[in-house]
């Protein structure tokens, strides 16, 4: 386990990796034995060098290598009389030229020693806080440094990834918000889940993350064909991982609709090639997958429903309540409240769902560097909201105990009147129970 | 972990779930009663009911439905021993801690456990738990449960001080969580049961900014990396059907009414009073001919009673629905639908506590490399 455990950190040849560049932007890159991996103004260099890494290492380019660079700390700034009391203007800084720069990169000169020739020309400098000074450095390694870290592809980053690239393909489904989705819909290792996924495989992504390549995991969409998934591209899932997964679209999860695949079944004797034999198995393979999908789907008891889409929830829900088993976990992200409010309110009108409930997700990242931490000042305010139900088998005759209170308070009023026609209490109570179990 | 049959089975851990505010765990032990606010019932009755049902009261007192545990339902009707963690943070944890099926991950303390049957859940049977409580009772409490709940396999529940101790595994866990008043102490400890073969992460989880610092200050003296913090929060909204809200038309209708409404009292108060006037003279002029020096009297009495009419209370412009005429406006303009709508609880989690991350680097990367 340790073994696999320590492979599967590193970097193996077919891995989409995430690297994160001095300015603060990941960039996504397809790492594949000899061939040239190139990031821009940062320089190429060959996937070799990547390969068997592990992940979470920063690298320099020198030339068209790699070199590991060792894990930087935090660095304690040691407070200083300086203020900006003096610094008048930026007039006085006198750049290097860009002929000047050229030359210097031509030379192969150092980015530090780049920095450092800025930093000489720049007559201010010393008379700037250390805090100003700090970032001034930051600004310039992020400006010249060739430098990169590879990002390990946990769910966090690569939902932080495609977060930030492009909230709208993942339906603001923030980290925060698919962490608790998750937890709410108990996935684990083992267990049989529904997912509807239009938030690009992010849903379905973090599922087969948390189930480890075991248990069973039905999408439904709205494809022909099974649908993309573009996140899972840089979970750089093992294929075992994803052999646990099957999807139906919309038709073929209906089960008064016989779809038309399974109708194409040819006669042995009327092959004629092997290539149309080839074809044919092909077809019976896929009509047999379909199948015994659909056969999964229909045989109910999923342990939980986990929904991020672009269609009304209260139309899934009507399709798929069936499959799914007594306390199963229904989980539901929207960007928008009103959709789920909608649903909340037809959901607690009806006795087959417990406590729907209805929450809004908030995240708040800290600069924490020493003697400057305080909250970012950008944060993210959209990360959706929540539904949460648990499905359950209702007793039409069990009474409510407000009800109980009711009847009792009746019952003494018209006990007064003629009190011989009340029931005894353990009968009614026997008569509730019996019809429970 | 807990039961995945069908059905409930004697022995089994359900929730009984009375309501959203309380929620009971029970060990459905056969001959044993539960008598509560919502009814009487015999344990007997739960067994062979399916996960999921609502189940009415003996004495038709009420009804509890039994739910199949899960570690989110368990953190809400856990026996407190202690302050514990909740969904968002357990749950944020998680993912950044990159805990997973197979996931070695150290723990403490163990406080009521909380966190930990999120953990054994989230690592499954591949993975494990090590989990640490300092205080005795706690500690053997914890081990009861993890084992009462199928998790002595994954869970190893230790009775030590690890700030003073450490812990009792060595470059094994890829993740360390850390809920302790004084985290920093517990670093280097922490440092040391990390696996230095590949890239591992910890968590501190304190309430106070004072404790981060000193965390992140340990944490980097120690030469993880990556250090990050974070605070999460859930904001829990109530739905409500509230009929459709008013036009200021039917405010302005309504204004417009009780203003010629007013007007009209005037005028017909003016009306009344000329006409009494009107009369008076008419019985004065018949009855007291006679009298003509006190005339001057009567017509100052006369500007009097004028000023009085100018001076009629006004009635209160009043938007209330039931002045006559006006509620026919709203209703027949407005649909009857409802309109569904949400806001935040009025009283929520302002906060749980800081989450502080870092990573750490394998041990010597080029060496690692190489071999
Ligand atoms: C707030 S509680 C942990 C709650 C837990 N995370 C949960 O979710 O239920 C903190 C626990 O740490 C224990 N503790 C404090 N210092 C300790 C130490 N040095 N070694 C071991 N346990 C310690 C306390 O006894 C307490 O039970």
């Amino acid at each position: 386990m340790a073994e696999e455990a320590s492979t599967q950190n590193k970097i193996r040849s077919g891995d989409t990796v995430l690297l994160r560049i001095p300015n603060g932007d990941t960039r996504s890159v397809k790492v594949e034995k000899d061939l040239i991996v190139s990031i821009g103004r940062l320089g190429s260099f060959s996937s070799n060098e990547l390969i068997d890494h592990h992940y979470g290492l920063t690298f320099e380019i020198v030339g068209k290598n790699l070199v590991v660079l060792p894990p930087q700390n935090i660095q304690e700034l040691e407070e200083t009389d300086a203020t900006n009391e003096h610094i008048v203007g930026d007039g006085s800084v006198k750049p290097v030229t860009p002929e000047e720069m050229a030359a210097m990169k031509e030379a192969g000169v150092h980015v530090s020693d780049i920095i450092k020739k800025q930093i000489d020309q720049h007559t201010n400098f010393e008379l700037k806080t250390e805090y100003s000074k700090d970032k001034y450095k930051k600004k310039k390694e992020a400006k010249y440094a060739k430098v990169f870290t590879t990002i390990p592809p946990t769910l966090f980053n690569v939902c932080e990834y495609w977060y930030n690239k492009d909230q709208g393909r993942i339906r603001d489904l923030r980290i925060d918000a698919l962490s608790q989705m998750l937890n709410l819909a108990n996935i684990r290792p083992g267990g049989r889940y529904l997912v509807v996924d239009d938030a690009s495989g992010l849903v379905v992504s973090g599922v087969l993350h948390r189930m480890g390549g075991q248990g069973r995991v039905l999408t439904i969409c709205d494809v022909e064909t099974p649908p993309a998934y573009p996140v899972m591209t840089q979970m750089n899932f093992p294929p075992e991982f994803k052999s646990i997964m099957a999807s139906l679209n919309w038709a073929t999860c209906q089960e008064d609709y016989t779809p038309i695949i399974s109708t194409w079944d040819v006669e042995e004797d009327q092959i004629r090639s092997d290539k149309q034999r080839i074809r044919v198995n092909k077809r019976r393979a896929a009509s047999d997958f379909l199948q015994s999908t659909r056969e999964d789907l229909f045989a109910g008891e999923f342990e939980a429903l986990v929904v991020a889409s672009e269609y009304d929830p209260q139309s899934i829900l009507k399709r798929l309540n069936k499959y799914l088993g007594g306390s199963c976990n229904i989980v539901i992200h929207s960007p928008y409240a009103q959709i789920l409010s909608d649903l909340q309110v037809v959901m607690r009108a009806s006795a087959e769902y417990l406590s729907p409930a209805l929450s809004e997700v908030w995240l708040r990242r800290y600069q924490i560097l020493p003697g400057r931490t305080h909250p970012m000042m950008n944060m993210s305010g959209a990360g959706g909201f929540i539904l949460h139900a648990t499905k359950v088998y209702d007793d039409p005759s069990a009474v409510p105990v407000e009800a109980h209170r009711r009847l009792q308070a009746k019952l003494a009023t018209e006990t007064q009147k003629s009190s011989d026609i009340v029931p005894s209490q353990q009968e009614e109570g026997d008569v509730a129970m019996t019809d429970a179990t | 972990m807990w039961s995945t049959a069908r059905e409930i089975a004697p022995g089994d851990t359900v929730i009984a779930w009375l309501t959203r505010d309380l929620i009971q765990p029970l060990v459905v032990t056969p001959g044993k009663d539960l008598n509560i606010r919502f009814g009487y019932y015999r344990h007997d009755d739960l067994v062979g009911v399916p996960y999921g049902s609502k189940v009415g009261s003996r004495n038709g007192k009420g009804f509890i439905h039994v739910l199949r545990p899960t570690p989110e339902l368990w953190t809400m009707a856990l026996p407190h021993r202690t302050q514990i963690l909740y969904l968002a943070d357990i749950a944020f944890i998680t993912s950044h801690l990159d805990i997973k099926p197979g996931s070695r991950v150290v723990e403490a303390g163990t406080g009521s456990g909380s966190f930990s049957h999120s953990v054994a859940r989230s690592v499954g049977k591949t993975g494990h738990l090590w989990s640490y409580e300092f205080h005795e009772l706690r500690a053997s409490k914890a081990k009861e449960e993890f084992t009462r709940h199928g998790l002595a396999d994954i869970v190893t529940l230790t009775h030590r001080n690890v700030c003073k101790d450490g812990f009792t595994v060595e470059s094994a866990a890829d993740a360390v969580f850390l809920d302790l008043p004084m985290p920093w102490s517990a670093i280097p400890q922490a440092k040391k049961a990390l696996r230095k073969d590949c890239l591992t992460r910890i968590c501190c989880f304190s309430p106070c900014i004072e404790q981060v610092q000193r965390t992140v200050t340990a944490l980097n003296d120690a030469g993880f990396t990556e250090i990050t913090m974070y605070e999460s929060l859930v904001r829990p909204h109530e739905v409500d059907q509230v009929p459709p809200m008013r036009s200021v038309d039917d405010a302005c209708e309504i204004l417009k009414k009780a203003e010629q409404k007013r007007e009209d009292k005037r005028l017909r108060q003016i009306a009344a009073t000329r006409q009494n006037l009107a009369n008076k003279r008419k019985r004065e002029g018949e009855a007291d001919l006679a009298e003509e020096e006190s005339h001057h009297d009567t017509a100052s009495g006369k500007r009097t009673k004028t000023d009085e009419i100018d001076d009629i209370p006004q009635e209160p412009i009043s938007l209330d629905r039931n002045i006559a005429g006006s509620s026919e406006v709203a209703d027949s303009t407005k649909p009857t639908a409802k309109t569904t709508v949400s806001k935040a609880f009025p009283e929520v989690r302002g906060h749980t506590s800081y989450l502080t991350f870092a990573c750490l680097l394998p041990a010597s990367p080029e060496v690692t490399v190489d071999a």
